[in-house]
């Protein structure tokens, strides 16, 4: 007779069953993808956590696109209401869940535009939403998101990494300056900011292969 | 000469004027290299939004209960699942308390069973009843088989499968040389994500079993059938020991 002991008797039946049944990874891409795994297969607590690690970049887009706070809020409830109802069409993969997410948004997004159109009884409004503004509209948003998309890449980095990207992208400093701010050799930031940047560009290309 | 490193484009993209000559020559030939150092710039270019600016609380709440609604609904029209099984990651201690108030006397039943078992009795309580599907026309389906081994080495112990027949689900276990140690043998299962696991019921015969389910739960992930043997210490938790165990597949 064989017995392994785990101990097991933790608040969530945590890791260590883990680690006895499925062989993980603390790979942050193993997580996305375990996650939208668990979401597709209808676990709800999946949600939660999809809920706390993307609510701020969907907030956000729909804040800046609708620039309004309750239409925001609104836009932000509705997409992980419908993502939960939609699960079954999203294919599990690193960048699927921001990707899809953020599809989710711009329809709920365009729902509020062509909704404030009506309400105004302005037809031109109206004409222009489905027409050349809608383009313009759109075109914008899909800038918007992708800043933000950058900017949540960006925060998910583990330090130093990401206090290098923040001091050289965001407040524009040197190569030395950060070496002098953070005490790290010159030769050592400059190799965080171009890993940094391949993290960033290939995430952008993965949430864009995603979006097609 | 062969395409650039990714970090010498990365490294042009941001100006670093350290990049080889020759790497920079290249480049400036290489249509591919170039589209390259193109998207790392654009990359770039897209640093520097605002920070997130999270939902209030409340939204939160009105997502997690709008699921709770739909779930809910669900419920209300779904017919009523064969045996209640708790299945939130954390099993509530009421409920399966009151499970394991029984256990003493499932015991004593399956030591009756046992010795019941020459006289042919057992098979009514234990294993696949072959009877059952000759009167009922309703198909069956294996949705999974496992096989069942010890943890700490690949010796069988046994085998497990889930039948869907109708709108019941069975998970039909059939151990062997689980051992003879003092206690219950309870089933489990514990869903492929590792994180959580529902008991599903005790082995009446020490071996040998099947419990319905809910239709879902498989379905859900929880694949992983493990027997575990139980002290009698009124703790419904799984008691960290595994006799055998398998995912169905």
């Amino acid at each position: 007779m064989s017995i392994i002991a785990f101990p097991i008797r933790t608040p969530r039946y945590g890791g260590p069953v883990v680690t006895e049944a499925v062989a993980f990874d603390d790979d942050q891409e193993t997580d996305v993808e375990t996650v939208a795994a668990r979401l597709v297969a209808g676990d709800e607590t999946a949600v939660e956590e999809v809920y706390d690690r993307w609510s701020a970049l969907v907030h956000t887009f729909a804040l800046r696109a609708l620039g309004d706070a309750h239409d925001a809020e609104d836009v932000t409830q509705q997409v992980f209401v419908a993502a939960w109802h939609s699960r079954h069409t999203l294919t599990p993969s690193p960048a699927a869940l921001p990707a899809w997410l953020i599809g989710i948004a711009r329809h709920k997004i365009a729902d509020v535009r062509a909704a404030r159109a009506r309400d105004a009884r302005k037809a031109e409004a109206a004409l222009a939403v489905d027409g050349v503004g809608l383009a313009a509209e759109q075109s914008a948003d899909h800038d918007v998101a992708e800043r933000l998309v950058v900017r949540q890449v960006v925060q998910d980095l583990p330090d130093p990494r990401k206090t290098i990207l923040f001091l050289a992208f965001w407040e524009e400093q040197s190569h030395a300056e950060i070496a002098e701010a953070t005490g790290l050799p010159l030769g050592t930031v400059k190799s965080h900011v171009r890993r940094g940047l391949i993290h960033i560009q290939q995430q952008l290309e993965g949430v864009r292969r995603e979006s097609r | 000469m062969s395409h650039a490193e990714l970090d010498d484009l990365a490294g042009i993209a941001l100006h670093d004027d350290d990049v080889p000559a020759d790497v920079q020559a290249h480049i400036d030939s290489c249509q591919r290299c170039s589209e390259a150092v193109a998207a790392f710039v654009a990359a770039r270019a897209l640093a520097g939004a605002g920070p997130l600016v999270d939902a209030p609380a409340h939204v939160r709440d009105e997502v997690l209960a709008g699921l709770r609604g739909s779930r809910d609904t669900a419920a209300a029209e779904a017919p009523p699942a064969p045996i209640p099984l708790p299945v939130a990651p954390v099993v509530p201690l009421a409920a399966t308390s009151t499970r394991r108030g029984v256990a003493p006397w499932l015991a004593g039943l399956a030591a009756a069973v046992a010795l019941l078992a020459g006289l042919g009795i057992g098979r009514l309580t234990g294993g696949a009843d072959p009877a059952p599907e000759a009167v009922d026309p309703t198909p069956e389906t294996v949705v999974g088989v496992a096989d069942l081994t010890a943890l700490d080495s690949d010796a069988p112990r046994g085998v497990a499968d889930a039948v869907e027949q109708g709108d019941t689900m069975t998970v039909r276990v059939s151990a062997e040389e689980l051992g003879d140690d003092a206690g219950v043998h309870e089933v489990w299962l514990i869903n492929v994500d590792g994180k959580r696991m529902v008991s599903i019921g005790l082995l009446p015969s020490g071996d040998k079993g099947q419990f319905e389910v809910p239709m879902d739960l498989i379905e859900k992930g929880y694949r992983i059938v493990d027997i575990s043997i139980e002290p009698d210490d009124g703790d419904p938790a799984h008691s960290g020991v595994s006799l055998a165990r398998g995912e169905l597949a």
